[in-house]
């Protein structure tokens, strides 16, 4: 593992805070370095940050303890295996973690716990809304996106957390938060109106 | 109408006869509740697949959600993993081998489309075979889980689907090659809603296969027996 130059590697990152552009643009490194060469020690610091995030987000959509680790572990795992899919250009290495625990949540929870989804609410609803013309790097998009966030009122954040990270559905955010549910509706509106207003100033 | 509208930059929408089918181009986008489940995972997987390979073709910037998502994990509180959890890790590794060394596909030109449907189509074959669906025509289940299923439609070159409606909503990605159904032409990235009432019948064109990847929420209702409806209707 070579040095990226940051500060930060090797101390304890607090939880509760993103990670600033060094520490992503090092994980990137690492999970580069176990596609390219099967680096154990690179594998083991990431193992150490992601998996008992992964578990606690595991924990937070409602597996139990020992469901969590066991993902957390099988997370972990595929991450090793499809390390050469990862693309640093295309997503940080948070978003591509966050995707294969979704995709596995996905696998192993959905039919349990969800047999009735509403599919008016998923399925696809072209809005007649032109694409903005700016065809940004996907990478750019993401550190946009932390950009905006780190701007938007907490309350506004953690509506869309609840909505794209937890992957409830606007009448279970009413239902959680105890507001009505076209209040949710439009309040998430805004929030994601606002973080790409702000995409676009940039 | 019956113009080429593919990338045009325009959402096209129409009836034929009381028919509602809406064809979408370039620059359609999701409504905000759409890009949650998709992003967080609460949607159908077929129907996230289906996207994900949609959104990567096109090369559009739908990342919004997933990054939403992404600086959320680092935000966890971490949860305490077993102390021999990465020693375990390392055994599971050990165990499975080196990342999977790839099968060939057993359609080579399928080795271009967007890779997570790639490696579907792969998972998919390790497990059954592609199987017939009428002359020139070959299909394999991509096995997705939930109510909704998810499929990729070969046409040799020249071939037609027979005709055909759905009992519920279909989606149609033309993932490589180009297909005509009649109505509108489509290349790689298009993709077609159609309900119930449509009767379609996409065509490969001469040249080449094509290749399209499906959703439906019901199964394919096929009217009468293959082939027959096309002689009637002097298709």
């Amino acid at each position: 593992m070579q040095s990226d130059g940051t500060s930060s590697r090797g101390t304890p990152r607090p939880a509760g805070e993103t990670l600033g552009e060094g520490d992503r643009a090092h994980f990137a490194d690492l999970l580069v370095a176990v596609a390219e060469r099967q680096d154990r020690q690179a594998y083991a610091e990431l193992f150490s940050y992601y998996a008992p995030r992964v578990k606690s987000y595991l924990m937070r959509l409602g597996a139990d303890n020992s469901q969590a680790e066991e993902i957390a572990q099988d997370v972990m795992v595929t991450v090793w295996r499809k390390a050469q899919l990862f693309d640093r250009n295309q997503a940080s290495v948070s978003t591509w973690i966050f995707r294969v625990a979704r995709n596995r949540r996905i696998d192993l929870f959905r039919r349990a716990k969800r047999p009735d989804l509403d599919p008016e609410e998923t399925m696809i609803l072209p809005s007649g809304v032109e694409a903005p013309d700016a065809r940004v790097e996907a990478m750019e998009t993401e550190t946009r996106v932390r950009a905006a966030m780190k701007d938007l009122p907490e309350e506004q954040v953690s509506l869309l957390r609840l909505a794209f990270y937890e992957g409830l559905s606007h009448r279970e955010i009413a239902d959680k938060l105890g507001v009505p549910l076209g209040t949710v509706k439009s309040r998430i509106r805004l929030a994601f109106a606002k973080m790409k207003a702000k995409l676009g100033d940039e | 109408m019956r113009k080429s509208l593919r990338n045009s930059g325009w959402m096209w929408d129409f009836t034929i006869t009381g028919l509602a089918m809406i064809r979408v181009s370039q620059g359609a986008l999701l409504d905000d509740a759409t890009r949650a489940a998709l992003a967080s995972g609460r949607a159908a997987p077929a129907l996230s697949l289906f996207i994900d390979t949609l959104i990567e073709m096109r090369g559009m910037s739908e990342l919004e959600g997933e990054a939403i998502a992404g600086g959320a994990l680092e935000t966890e509180t971490p949860a305490e993993m077993s102390p021999s959890a990465l020693d375990m890790a390392f055994a599971a590794i050990e165990r499975g081998g080196r990342p999977s060394s790839s099968r060939a596909l057993t359609y080579p030109e399928l080795a271009d489309v967007p890779v997570a449907l790639r490696e579907l189509i792969r998972d998919a074959e390790g497990m059954r075979n592609w199987s017939y669906a009428g002359p020139g025509i070959r299909r394999l289940d991509l096995g997705a889980k939930g109510p909704l299923k998810l499929e990729i439609i070969r046409l040799s070159a020249g071939k037609a689907v027979p005709r055909h409606t759905h009992k519920g909503r279909e989606l149609t990605l033309c993932v490589q090659g180009e297909f005509s159904d009649g109505v509108a032409t489509y290349g790689p990235g298009d993709f077609s809603v159609t309900d119930g009432s449509v009767h379609h019948q996409p065509r490969a064109h001469d040249n080449a296969p094509a290749y399209a990847l499906a959703v439906t929420d019901a199964g394919l209702k096929f009217e009468g027996a293959l082939g027959a409806i096309q002689k009637i209707l002097g298709q």
